[in-house]
């Protein structure tokens, strides 16, 4: 069959969904940065790194996501060698070792790498399983998003290493698991816990407790969570207004424009605002298992299905933090968060979805 | 590669999985943005409220107002008692650096060890940056001026503005008026949960600001200021509360004679009181030694405080309401006045003095060897001869004393509206029977009263409790003491004869006349008063006190009140080993008199004025020409 030619059917719903979590994620960057001269210019940067991203993604989908998939192994064979650059020469910043820094512009590798990994899995997927997902293919796919995750981990950035997690699960369900793998796969994670727990550095089990009694401790780990609380709760249903939010603009609220934008969108827009991103979020996903089902083939269906499960990992992740129930990760917003790799991979990852609803099989 | 085999061509069984599982992780999903949809909602509406108070109170700070103390003034509408602005040096702490460089060379030029300095700032570790750390409280000019001067090597060094309570009189005024502290943490827990206090408020310690802290102290205001997470003061304030300043306040003292009496005392250690005897006001109260109560208004070092405390001398305490001691040869006017009421003497009952006279089987002293001779009840008291009064006190009796004494305000508080005041003792059988109520001593001894005619044994008073005593021999009514301008407590009428107060005033005159008090003469205006010296040792009767050392030398008074016949002014001054009090106490006494008569006496170091015959040669011939 010959390649769809572009547009069979431009999928401009999910494109202006995303558009609109970017557009807002900007509105928030700027309320929160804009009195601190230090990082006031931030949210024009994000402006341009969404022209940046927005032009990636028409390009991406101007290609059949049949001929992506063909490269997948080679980007990410590539992103893999940036992977090992960044450990051996990379910026270190807040104790993570994961800027590539090229001239004026610093890429976050790690990002780029789940949208390899989501390519790469999904290939495999499409391609390689027949029936059910047998042991073999679990190795394989294991080590398409190990190897990744293993180098994050190594930088060490714990939080992006989690958000692999999620797509090589749903990969695996979708190839097939069956059930009583899943099931024997859960009781070993559970039998495995308190020995995870034993490994885990001091602050990271600090952050852990702190979710469980968010008053152990108001002045330290306790402090990001509760001022978070604060923030969201402070909001009501329409929020102080922009610019107005006194958590996000007397700098209460920590890392506000990066991993903490929605406490700011749901302090300055209340419940309406916060509501109106979760229904972006949901409408988004809600596109990408549609696009999943109305696809012509497998390939198509598993990139809708596992670009979902990145997105909405990282989205889940995020938000729990945000409303104090999982514990502080440094796991940014996807499309809201400030970070140019981050944006233009996100919507790298939307790029597929458009794609692939865009030359669905129309009855 | 074969991507493009169609669903529902091949894998048949993949396709319904892959459906079936799509649909469980999209349950999942929606499940997932349920829930946190739910969590918004009730973080942002069911509990709203309180969230957004925990914001408010996150970014509200409330700044206190202090409200500047009610001035004091004195009768004269001289300020006695003032809040000044003050200038402090501070270490501003943000953005601090070279703090070591800095604080030596704060050392250098005003010379604060800088050890001092380093531990203060260690101490405000923790505390939010922007409060700053105290370098001098109330810097001089001069000092300000040394550091403005050297800008660059002091880049955190700040003048902070403040008020700080002033008293131009300084130690004049020190007991009478008392000294501000910020309130302790003591006084917060006694007042309860809704005091009127707060912590940081200045409030009265002693003296006048203690009694009348209400009036003059005022109450605070606030305001709200937003602040960052760091507490850096950031926005506008908001609404809060104007601070209502404390009221004035007149008291009865007068500022001039506060002054020259303090002065008066030199380095004598004692206390004086001078009344309005007529109504009680009080027109000057000093204690000596006494101490800077400016010292006190920025808050006192503790090496500071522990000196005061330390001292033997006993600074702190304010004798002139709270020292008692044996009156001596004064409390004769209270025997004076017994033995007439009681009928036991007239004016002109005579008595012999040889020296001594053995009552119950015991020699009692006068302190003039050989007697005064014959004396009545004038001479008795001129002269001030003990014989004379122990006779007295024979045939009046313990009794009859103590009746008198209480009439006349001995033995109890004087009721002066000022803390701490205390009382003397005036002893009498039921008293004793009462204080050593079980033991050996609680029995009344004949004897005992001989030694209480003269003002000895187991009688004492304040200075307070002395002048208030003679005002009742002065005007015939014994006054409240007060230092309230308005207080209009009535005086209490003396129940005595026509006369009685008359003979005694009339001897009284003629101690500064011609007896024992005669340094405290005043020219044209005739003064009245009685001079005492209270025993501190057993072997000073009979040797003259004034050759005796220092610490072992009789304690010295004068009461007495002016002018004699129509008194306006009266007084009790006690010198602390002072010897004869006429040799001490009465020279204070006139010092202070002239202060206060001296618009009726002729000016000391005026001019002579020209006499008439020349003053008439002037207004003729013009000014030039008496002196050609």
């Amino acid at each position: 069959m010959a390649e769809r030619p572009l547009p069979d059917s431009f999928d401009f719903p999910t494109l202006v969904a995303a558009l609109a979590l970017a557009f807002l994620g900007v509105l928030a960057i700027a309320s929160a940065t804009h009195a601190d001269p230090t990082v006031g210019a931030l949210w024009k940067a994000q402006l341009v790194w969404l022209g940046l991203a927005t032009a990636g993604l028409l390009v991406i989908v101007a290609v059949d996501y049949h001929t992506w998939a063909d490269l997948a192994l080679v980007f990410h064979a590539v992103v893999a060698g940036l992977l090992v650059l960044v450990l051996l020469f990379g910026r270190e910043v807040g104790g993570n070792k994961s800027w590539l820094v090229l001239g004026p512009v610093r890429l976050q590798p790690s990002e780029l790498a789940k949208w390899t990994t989501c390519l790469s899995l999904s290939a495999y997927l499409a391609t390689r399983v027949r029936g059910f997902v047998t042991a073999r293919d679990v190795v394989r796919m294991g080590l398409l998003a190990g190897v990744p995750t293993a180098l994050v981990l190594a930088q060490p950035d714990t939080g992006t290493a989690l958000t692999f997690i999620p797509m090589y699960v749903v990969a695996l369900l979708i190839g097939g698991l069956r059930w009583r793998v899943v099931v024997v796969a859960l009781v070993l994670a559970l039998l495995a816990a308190p020995f995870l727990w034993a490994h885990l550095e001091g602050y990271q089990r600090e952050r852990v407790l702190t979710v469980l009694d968010p008053d152990r401790d108001p002045s330290g780990v306790g402090y990001q969570v509760r001022q978070s609380k604060i923030a969201v709760g402070s909001g009501g249903w329409t929020g102080k207004g922009l610019f107005a939010g006194t958590q996000s603009q007397l700098n209460f609220l920590p890392a506000k424009h990066t991993d903490f934008v929605l406490a700011v969108v749901s302090e300055e827009l209340g419940f309406v605002g916060a509501g109106v991103v979760v229904a972006l979020f949901y409408f988004l996903f809600w596109r990408g298992i549609r696009g999943a089902r109305a696809s012509q083939d497998r390939l198509g269906s598993c990139i809708c299905l596992l670009v979902v499960a990145w997105l909405a990992g990282q989205f889940a992740i995020n938000v729990g933090m945000v409303l104090g129930v999982l514990p502080t990760i440094g796991v940014p917003l996807p499309l809201m968060s400030y970070g140019g790799s981050a944006l233009v991979a996100a919507f790298a990852g939307v790029a597929l979805i458009v794609n692939v609803q865009s030359r669905r099989f129309v009855n | 590669m074969d991507y493009r085999q169609r669903w529902e061509l091949k894998e048949y069984r993949f396709e319904q999985r892959f459906h079936w599982r799509t649909t469980v992780l999209h349950a999942v999903l929606v499940l997932l943005m349920v829930t946190y949809l739910g969590m918004f909602a009730w973080l942002q509406i069911a509990d709203g409220d309180a969230w957004a108070e925990k914001a408010e109170a996150n970014r509200l700070r409330k700044i206190p107002i202090l409200p500047n103390r009610g001035v004091v003034y004195d009768r004269r509408h001289d300020v006695l008692a003032s809040t000044r602005p003050s200038l402090n040096l501070v270490l501003r702490r943000e953005g601090l650096t070279d703090a070591d460089g800095q604080l030596r060379r704060v050392e250098g030029l005003l010379g604060i060890p800088y050890a001092e300095l380093r531990t203060r700032l260690d101490k405000m570790k923790g505390r939010p940056s922007f409060e700053s750390m105290m370098i001098k409280q109330d810097a001089s000019l001069d000092e300000l001026a040394k550091v403005e001067a050297r800008r660059e090597w002091f880049p955190s060094v700040e003048i902070e503005e403040v008020t700080r309570r002033n008293y131009a009189e300084g130690a004049a005024v020190a007991h009478v008026l008392g000294y501000v502290a910020e309130v302790s943490e003591d006084q917060l827990s006694r007042q309860g949960a809704h005091g009127p206090l707060e912590r940081g408020d200045i409030v009265g310690r002693t003296g006048i600001e203690k009694g009348f802290d209400r009036t003059l102290r005022g109450r605070r205001g606030w305001k709200f200021v937003t602040v960052n997470n760091l507490g850096r003061p950031y926005g506008d304030a908001e609404n809060g509360r104007e601070p209502t300043d404390g009221n004035a306040l007149q008291v009865t003292l007068d500022g001039r004679l506060q002054h020259t009496l303090y002065e008066a005392f030199g380095e004598e250690t004692g206390a004086g009181v001078f009344l309005d005897p007529w109504t009680g006001e009080v027109l000057a109260l000093v204690s000596t030694p006494a101490y800077d109560p400016n010292v006190f208004a920025g808050g006192i070092d503790t090496a500071s405080w522990q000196s005061l405390e330390k001292d033997p001398r006993k600074p702190m305490n304010p004798r002139g309401i709270a020292n008692f001691y044996a009156p001596g040869s004064t409390f004769k006017v209270v025997m004076a006045v017994a033995g007439l009421e009681s009928g036991v003497i007239s004016p002109s009952t005579t008595m012999y003095c040889g020296g001594s006279a053995v009552f119950y089987g015991r020699p009692f002293l006068c302190w003039k060897k050989g007697g005064h001779g014959t004396v009545d009840l004038r001479a008795a008291l001129t002269h001030s001869c003990n014989v004379y009064f122990y006779n007295v006190g024979q045939r009046a009796g313990i009794d009859a004393i103590a009746k008198w004494g209480d009439l006349l305000n001995l033995g109890r508080p004087t009721g002066i509206d000022l803390p701490g005041e205390k009382s003397g003792t005036l002893p009498s059988p039921a008293w004793k029977a009462k204080r050593y109520a079980g033991t050996a001593n609680a029995k009344w001894f004949a004897g005992e009263t001989i030694s209480v005619a003269i003002g000895q044994g187991l009688v004492s008073a304040t200075p307070l409790q002395m002048a208030t005593m003679i005002s009742g021999i002065a005007t015939g009514a014994v006054p409240y003491p007060h230092v309230l301008q308005r207080d209009r407590r009535a005086p209490r009428k003396l129940p005595v004869h026509p006369g009685t107060l008359e003979a005694i005033r009339l001897a009284l005159a003629d101690v500064v006349e011609e007896g024992t008090g005669q340094k405290a003469q005043l020219g044209s205006i005739r003064v009245a008063g009685k001079t005492g010296t209270a025993q501190v040792f057993k072997h000073s009767a009979g040797i003259d006190a004034d050759k005796l050392d220092k610490a072992e030398r009789d304690h010295a008074w004068f009461v007495g009140f002016a002018p004699a016949e129509k008194p306006e002014i009266a007084f009790a001054v006690m010198v602390e080993h002072g010897g004869h009090g006429g040799t001490t106490a009465a020279p204070i006494v006139r010092k202070v008199l002239e202060v206060f008569f001296e618009d009726r006496l002729p000016k000391k170091d005026a001019p002579a004025q020209p006499g008439p015959l020349q003053a008439r040669a002037e207004a003729v011939l013009g000014g030039t020409a008496a002196t050609r």
